[in-house]
C-alpha cells in the first residue's frame, strides 16, 4: 500500500510544475549560498595572509638593512627609525593580531563581517586599537550576507510551506481522500509520507550541495561538524514540517493552510527575532560609545595633568623599570599614561561586558521563542563567528597588547640606562632594537568550547511532539470522511 | 462605488474576523516600532549634544601650549542626526558616528553601534521602516489577495460584471479599497512627521514615496487578484513575489554589487596610506620646498627666515599628506559609490530596493550623507591643521621653535556646525530610484491594462 501511495504521490509532484522549480530553487540556492559565505571567508583569510606577509617582510627588511643603519652618519629621525624602540613601539611597528576564520566559517556569517577580525598593534590606549575595522559598504553590513544560514532560516521554510500546504488538502477537497481511506490507505501514513516525500525534494538537494560543497572546498572540515551541520538543518526542517502537518490538521482549505502557515513564518522567521532584538535593545542598552568616548578623553587629561603621579604609580606597579639615578625618558611616560588611562577606563570596560554578558543572558533565554533565532545561533556558534570565539579572540589580543607594553617598557627602560637614546659620536642615535623578531608574536591558536547541540535538540523534542499531536488531530478529518463511507 | 465596496469588503472582513486582527497586528507592531525608534533616537540626540558641547569646551580649555600639541591633542566631532532618521535610522548603526580630527592622520568614523550588539541584530530592528518596507507589502498581499479571485471562486464576479460594473471601475474600487484601507497603516508616519519634522521638500517627499510604495503594492495585489483562478494561487504568487522582492534580490543585489566594485581591505588600504604617504618622495618634496622657501627669501638657513620654518614645514607636510589622502579615499569612496549606485539601479527589479534607497536618502542616514558628513569633518580637520600650523610659523622662535598659544588661539577654530545637505543639492544621486519606481508604475498600468482586457473577456463569456 505504501509503495503505491509513494508512487501515485510522486507521479501527482511530477505534474506539478512548482516542485521542480522548488528542486532547482533549493540547489541554486545552496550553490550561491555557499560560495557567498566561502568568498566572505576567503577575503577574510586573504587579509590575514596578506597582514602575515607584511610583518615578515618588515623584519626581514629590517633585518637586511640593519648594517647600513649601523653605519650611517646621517640624521636620522627616531619617530622614522625602525631600528629605534620608540619609533617602532609608537609608530612604525608592524605587528598584526587577527581572528582566522574557521573551515565551517561559509555555513554563518553571522557577527563576523562586522566584528574586526585583525588588528595593528600599536603601542597606544587599546581603546584606540580595539575599535578598528574592516571597511565594507555599510549597506552591505545592513542587508547581511546571502549565506548558507540565511537560506536555512528564511528560504527552506518557505519552500517547505509552498510544497507542503496542499498536502492532504488538496486529496480532500478534489474528493480523493476518500477513495483512498476506501482503498485501505492510513490517513497517518499518508499524511508522514506526503510530508516526508515533499520535504526530502525541498531539503534534499540542498543538503546534498551544500555538504559536498563544504567537504570539498573547505580543509579541514571534521566529521563532527559536517554531522552537527546537518542536526542543525534537519532539525529546523522537522519543525517546519511539523507546522505544516499541524496546520493540514485543522483540516482547512488549502488556501487558508497557505495562509496560515505564512502568517506563522512570518510571525518566528521576520517578526518575533526582530521583537527579540528591539527588546533586548530597549531592555537592557548597551552604555553609550559617545559619553564612553567623553570618558576616555577625560581619561587622558587626567593622565597628562598628573604626569608625575602617574609615573610614580607606573613605577610602583612595575618597580624593575625604575632607575634612581636616572630621570625616565619621554616613552616610558607615555606608557605610564597609556597604562593610567587604560586602568581608569577599566570600570566603563567592564560595564560594556557586563552589559553584553545581560544581553546575551536575554538572548539565551529568549532564542527558544523562535526556531529562527535558536537555528541562527547554533549555525553561527558552529561556523566560529559567534562572540564566543570572538571573546576568545579578543582576550588574547588584550595579552597580547600587554605583553607589548611590557617588552617595549622593559626594552625602553633598559635603553635608556645605557644612554642609547643619547647621539653618539658619528651618529644621530643608537640602534636600539636590532632585531625586530624580539617583539612578540600574536599567536591565533586560540580554541573556544565546542558547540553545544542541545538547543537543536530541544528544537527537534518539540518539533516531534507538534508532529505526534498533530497525528491525533489528523485522524478527525478521516472521521467524516469514513462515516460517509459507512452510510 | 467606493463606499460600497468598502462597506461589503468590511462585512466580509468581520465575518472572517482576518481584517480586524491583521490591523490590529499591524498597527500594534508600528506603534512598538514608533515607541522603541523614538527611545533610541532621543537618546542619540541627548548623547550627541552633551558629549558635542564637552568636546568643544574641552578643546577650548586645554590649556596654553605649542600648537602642534593642540594639532595631535585633536577633537572629535560627533553626526548629527536628522528629525526623519526617528521612521528610518538607516545604516546610522552601520557606519562609525564619530570622527578624530587630528594632526597628519584622516581617519575614519569609529563606535559603528552594530559591533556593540548579537548576532541576533542580524535579524533587523523592529523600526518603523522594517515595519513599512517589509511588513506593510505584507498586510496588503494578505488583505488584497483575494479581493477578485474569490468573488470569482464564489461565482459573485460574474453576477457583478452582469449587473453592468465596468471591469475598470470594479478594478481601480477594488485596488483604491485596498489602498485606503493599507494606508491607515500610514497615518503614525504623517503624525510623526507632523510632531517632529518642519514641512519641508525632505518630509513631503519621504510621505509621497512611501504612498508610491503601498499603492505599487495595492495595483500589484488586484492585478494579480483579478489574473489569479483561484485566491490561493493569487497568494502564492504575491508572496513568491514579496519574498523575491523584499527578501532575496536586495542581498544579491548587494553581493552582486560589491563583487563588482571591489574595495580593498582595511589593511591595504592602512598599508598604502602609509607606503603612499610617508615616503622617501615626501622628504624629497619637504627638501625642496626648503630650498624654494630659502631662495626666496634670498636666505641660507631657516634661522633667518621671518618666520618659524618649524610651522611652515608642518603645512606643506599636511598639504602634500592631504593630497594623498584625497587621492586614495577618493578611490576607495568611488568604489563604494559605484557599489551604492548598481545596487540602486537593481531597484528596477524591486520596488523594495528603490523605495529604501529613497527613505534612507530623504531621512539623511544613507552612505551619501555619511560621505557628506566625512567631507565636511575633513574639510574642518584641514582648517584646524592650517590655522594651528600658520600661527605656528608666525609666532613660534624662529630658532628654537618654543612658542605656547593659548585660549585666543582655539577660539580661532570655529565650532563643527554640520548641517545636513539640502535635498535639492543631492537629488541626482537619487534619479535611478525615483525612475524605478516610475518604471514599476507604468509596468503595473500596463499590468493593470492587460488585466482589465482579460475582465472584459470574462464579461463577454
Amino acid at each position: 500500500m505504501i509503495t503505491l501511495l509513494l508512487s501515485t504521490e510522486l507521479k501527482n509532484l511530477w505534474r506539478e510544475k512548482l516542485i521542480a522549480c522548488v528542486v532547482v530553487i533549493s540547489c541554486a540556492c545552496a550553490s550561491i549560498a555557499f560560495f557567498s559565505g566561502f568568498n566572505h571567508s576567503q577575503q577574510q583569510h586573504q587579509v590575514i595572509q596578506q597582514a602575515k606577509i607584511e610583518q615578515a617582510m618588515a623584519i626581514d627588511k629590517a633585518a637586511a638593512g640593519l648594517e647600513k643603519r649601523l653605519s650611517t652618519t646621517k640624521d636620522v629621525k627616531w619617530w622614522q627609525d625602525q631600528y629605534d624602540l620608540r619609533g617602532q613601539a609608537f609608530y612604525l611597528m608592524v605587528n598584526y593580531a587577527s581572528k582566522p576564520p574557521l573551515p565551517t566559517s561559509p555555513i554563518a556569517t553571522g557577527q563576523s563581517d562586522v566584528l574586526p577580525y585583525f588588528f595593528k598593534m600599536l603601542i597606544k590606549e587599546k581603546q584606540h586599537i580595539v575599535h578598528q575595522y574592516d571597511y565594507q559598504h555599510p549597506l552591505k553590513l545592513m542587508l547581511g550576507q546571502f549565506d548558507l544560514s540565511f537560506v536555512i532560516i528564511y528560504i527552506l521554510p518557505l519552500l517547505i510551506i509552498a510544497v507542503c500546504f496542499n498536502a492532504l488538502s488538496q486529496e480532500r477537497q478534489h474528493g480523493q481522500l476518500r477513495l483512498m481511506l476506501l482503498q485501505g490507505a492510513n490517513i497517518k501514513t499518508l499524511i508522514n509520507m506526503q510530508i516526508l516525500l515533499r520535504a526530502i525534494l525541498v531539503v534534499g538537494p540542498f543538503l546534498l550541495i551544500s555538504v559536498l560543497l563544504l567537504i570539498t572546498q573547505q580543509i579541514g572540515i571534521t566529521i563532527s561538524q559536517i554531522a552537527a551541520y546537518v542536526l542543525i538543518v534537519i532539525s529546523y526542517t522537522i519543525f517546519w514540517l511539523a507546522i505544516s502537518v499541524w496546520v493540514i490538521s485543522k483540516g482547512n482549505t488549502v488556501a487558508n493552510n497557505a495562509a496560515k502557515l505564512m502568517t506563522i513564518w512570518l510571525a518566528f522567521v521576520i517578526v518575533l527575532p526582530a521583537a527579540i532584538n528591539t527588546s533586548i535593545n530597549q531592555l537592557y542598552p548597551t552604555p553609550s560609545r559617545l559619553h564612553y568616548l567623553d570618558e576616555l578623553r577625560h581619561s587622558s587629561d587626567e593622565a597628562k595633568k598628573t604626569a608625575e603621579k602617574t609615573l610614580a604609580a607606573f613605577f610602583q606597579d612595575h618597580p624593575e623599570l625604575a632607575n634612581q639615578n636616572k630621570p625616565a625618558d619621554f616613552a616610558l611616560k607615555k606608557i605610564a599614561s597609556i597604562n593610567a588611562i587604560e586602568k581608569s577606563m577599566v570600570s566603563l570596560d567592564q560595564e560594556f561586558e557586563q552589559a553584553k554578558k545581560t544581553q546575551q543572558i536575554f538572548a539565551d533565554s529568549f532564542k527558544f521563542l523562535s526556531p529562527a533565532t535558536l537555528a541562527q545561533a547554533q549555525l553561527v556558534s558552529l561556523a566560529g563567528n559567534d562572540l564566543l570565539r570572538h571573546h576568545a579572540f579578543m582576550k588574547n589580543v588584550e595579552q597580547h597588547h600587554n605583553a607589548l607594553q611590557v617588552f617595549f617598557s622593559r626594552e625602553i627602560a633598559k635603553a635608556n640606562e645605557n644612554n642609547d637614546f643619547s647621539p653618539c659620536a658619528g651618529c644621530s642615535a643608537h640602534a636600539t632594537l636590532k632585531n625586530l623578531n624580539t617583539i612578540p608574536q600574536f599567536s591565533d591558536k586560540f580554541s573556544t568550547e565546542a558547540t553545544s547541540l542541545w538547543g537543536i535538540l530541544a528544537l527537534l523534542i518539540i518539533s516531534l511532539g507538534i508532529w505526534l499531536y498533530s497525528q491525533k488531530q489528523i485522524v478527525r478529518i478521516a472521521e467524516p470522511q469514513q462515516a460517509g463511507v459507512l452510510v | 462605488m467606493l463606499t460600497l465596496a468598502l462597506k461589503k469588503e468590511w462585512v466580509d472582513a468581520k465575518r472572517q474576523g482576518q481584517l480586524t486582527w491583521l490591523l490590529g497586528i499591524a498597527a500594534l507592531l508600528l506603534l512598538v516600532a514608533c515607541l522603541s525608534s523614538w527611545q533610541s533616537h532621543s537618546r542619540y540626540v541627548a548623547d550627541q549634544q552633551a558629549v558635542s558641547q564637552s568636546e568643544r569646551a574641552r578643546w577650548l580649555n586645554q590649556g596654553d601650549k605649542g600648537p602642534h600639541s593642540a594639532a595631535h591633542y585633536g577633537t572629535y566631532v560627533m553626526k548629527p542626526t536628522s528629525s526623519l532618521a526617528l521612521l528610518d535610522a538607516g545604516l546610522q548603526d552601520y557606519q562609525g558616528n564619530v570622527i578624530r580630527l587630528e594632526a597628519h592622520v584622516r581617519n575614519n568614523a569609529l563606535f559603528r553601534p552594530i559591533q556593540d550588539t548579537l548576532s541576533v541584530a542580524r535579524f533587523g530592528q523592529l523600526s518603523p521602516a522594517f515595519v513599512l518596507q517589509v511588513l506593510l507589502p505584507l498586510f496588503v498581499i494578505l488583505v488584497g489577495y483575494g479581493l477578485v479571485a474569490t468573488e470569482r471562486e464564489q461565482g459573485t464576479l460574474k453576477q457583478l460584471l452582469a449587473m453592468g460594473i465596468s471591469p475598470a471601475r470594479l478594478f481601480f474600487t477594488k485596488t483604491f479599497m485596498l489602498f485606503t484601507i493599507t494606508s491607515v497603516l500610514l497615518i503614525p508616519v504623517a503624525l510623526c512627521i507632523l510632531v517632529f519634522n518642519t514641512l519641508e521638500l525632505r518630509t513631503g517627499l519621504f510621505f509621497g514615496v512611501y504612498l508610491i510604495y503601498v499603492f505599487i503594492w495595492c495595483l500589484l495585489t488586484t492585478a494579480i487578484s483579478s489574473l489569479a483562478n483561484t485566491a490561493r494561487k493569487a497568494l502564492i504568487i504575491l508572496l513568491s513575489l514579496w519574498a523575491f522582492t523584499s527578501l532575496l534580490l536586495p542581498k544579491l543585489a548587494i553581493s552582486y554589487a560589491t563583487a563588482v566594485h571591489p574595495v580593498i581591505s582595511g589593511q591595504a588600504f592602512q598599508s598604502r596610506i602609509e607606503s603612499d604617504v610617508y615616503t622617501q618622495e615626501r622628504e624629497q618634496a619637504i627638501a625642496k620646498f626648503k630650498q624654494q622657501t630659502l631662495a626666496h627669501y634670498k636666505v641660507s638657513t631657516t634661522a633667518e627666515l621671518p618666520f618659524n620654518w618649524g610651522g611652515a614645514q608642518l603645512q606643506f607636510g599636511e598639504q602634500y599628506a592631504d593630497k594623498k589622502f584625497d587621492l586614495l579615499f577618493s578611490e576607495r569612496n568611488s568604489q563604494l559609490k559605484s557599489q551604492s549606485n548598481s545596487y540602486q539601479q537593481l531597484g528596477i527589479l524591486s520596488p523594495f530596493i528603490a523605495l529604501q534607497t529613497l527613505s534612507m536618502g530623504l531621512a539623511a542616514t544613507d552612505f551619501t550623507h555619511h560621505l557628506h558628513f566625512s567631507a565636511a569633518a575633513e574639510k574642518q580637520r584641514r582648517l584646524i591643521q592650517e590655522t594651528l600650523n600658520f600661527n605656528q610659523r608666525d609666532n613660534a622662535n624662529k630658532t628654537t621653535g618654543h612658542y605656547k598659544a593659548g585660549i585666543e588661539l582655539w577660539q580661532r577654530i570655529p565650532k563643527f556646525n554640520y548641517q545636513h545637505p539640502t535635498f535639492s543639492s543631492l537629488y541626482q544621486q537619487y534619479i535611478p530610484s525615483f525612475l524605478n519606481l516610475f518604471v514599476w508604475l507604468v509596468g503595473l498600468t500596463l499590468l493593470c491594462a492587460f488585466t482589465l482586457k482579460k475582465l472584459k473577456l470574462e464579461e463577454q463569456r
